[in-house]
């Protein structure tokens, strides 16, 4: 199947769940390349917020300030759009942006993973916002969720067939909010490796991808910071349903 | 779908369903040890380091308050100081003034008696020669009219 070409490009090779422990078999228990990731992010948020805070510095430092920076940042943004009430999923859904955020930073740096490229993670992650809201809204609203799917502002007539959108658009989420995610990533890692596969090839030309491997990993920095605050701001935005839905 | 063992991916290895429960088993199991970190290490530390410095501040502020009222107070206390010595000095004003007034007239009267006193002095003096002159313009007026008488007299 695969063709081997003179430039000899492998743009999705850095997404292979490679198992670097056991060898050759993926069992569901293997120690892979993706967990040793995910265990690298774990060492560095506790790095960043708990030894970059160790000395509880009122005037904060390097580190200090960056973990303070993210926490009030996320605090903040809860407040803003679920209310006080929201602050209550504080914890879940700080815990879910600095596990994108750390996984999408730490997966720029060359010959890492990037766990958030993979669907599996990215849907696991949407499909667990998308229950945990849906539950959070009957819990909290009983049947008087639904009138999220109801718009009372709406004429009369339109009502019935915006149900039928609402409804549908209810049930896309989780397909959009991880397909978002997975997708900037991996669409950003393989336009880089195709360009390093081209300064690969190309010998003393190689100036020209080189700079436009320079551009988009500039681009790259950015996409990785704003799609980890999408993805959280969008988690506030359905938790915020469910606490007002009539809203 | 690329097998998991080749050295290159054919198509898309994200689509690989293989490779899923290995992926969220892992998943599971990272989220799990962060939401503890987050839960149990991260958020303490971060309400602890925020709570100790809305403490600091909170205690400047009243500390700076306080400030403020003491300041006040003691504006206040020479707001009424100034007041007191302005009265005081109105009072020597007016008592000085009396004084230099009562003085004054005092003086009026002493010169006035003086005055008084020289008028009548002249007064006096003036009647003494005037009687003295009425009783010598008598003498005179007598001896020349007995002279007269004589003259008259002899010349007949």
């Amino acid at each position: 199947m695969e063709k081997k070409s003179a430039f000899n490009i492998h743009p999705m090779d850095q997404f292979i769940i490679d198992p670097i422990l056991t060898g050759e078999s993926l069992e569901w228990y293997s120690f892979t390349n993706q967990a040793l990731w995910m265990l690298i992010s774990l060492v560095s948020i506790s790095f960043v917020f708990i030894f970059g805070s160790r000395k509880h510095q009122l005037v904060p430092g390097r580190l200090q300030s960056i973990a303070e920076l993210l926490y009030f940042f996320i605090r903040d943004m809860i407040i803003d759009i679920a209310g006080q009430e929201g602050l209550r999923y504080f914890p879940y859904i700080f815990t879910l942006f600095i596990l994108i955020l750390f996984g999408n930073v730490l997966g720029l740096l060359p010959y890492s993973f990037t766990y958030t490229s993979h669907i599996a993670v990215t849907g696991f992650l949407a499909l667990s916002v998308f229950i945990a809201v849906t539950i959070i809204g009957f819990v909290k609203n009983g049947l008087g969720f639904l009138s999220l799917f109801w718009i009372s502002s709406a004429p009369l007539a339109l009502r019935p067939i915006l149900l039928i959108i609402e409804v549908i658009s209810y049930f896309v989420r989780p397909v959009s909010h991880s397909i978002r995610l997975a997708g900037n990533m991996m669409a950003g890692h393989a336009v880089i490796k195709v360009f390093a596969g081209f300064a690969g090839a190309l010998g003393l030309g190689a100036i020209a991808p080189i700079f436009a491997i320079t551009a988009v990993y500039g681009l790259e920095m950015l996409v990785v910071v704003i799609q980890a605050y999408v993805f959280t701001i969008l988690t506030c935005v359905y938790l915020n349903d469910a606490l007002h839905p009539g809203h | 779908m690329a097998s998991t063992s080749d050295n290159s991916a054919v198509g898309m290895p994200q689509l690989d369903f293989s490779t899923f429960p290995n992926q969220i088993f892992w998943l599971v199991v990272f989220c799990v040890v962060l939401f503890a970190i987050v839960k149990f290490f991260i958020i303490p530390r971060m309400e602890d380091i925020f709570a100790n410095r809305r403490k600091i501040i909170d205690g400047n502020i009243a500390k700076a308050e306080e400030i403020r009222l003491r300041v006040s107070e003691i504006e206040k206390l020479i707001e009424e100081e100034l007041q007191k010595a302005k009265s005081q000095c109105d009072e020597i004003m007016n008592t000085s003034g009396k004084n230099i007034k009562e003085q004054m007239a005092l003086a009026l009267e002493d010169s006035k008696i003086a005055t008084t006193q020289l008028i009548n002095e002249a007064e006096g003096r003036l009647k003494e020669l005037r009687d003295g002159s009425e009783a010598a313009i008598e003498k005179i007026s007598e001896e020349l009219a007995s002279e007269i008488i004589n003259n008259i007299s002899k010349g007949k």
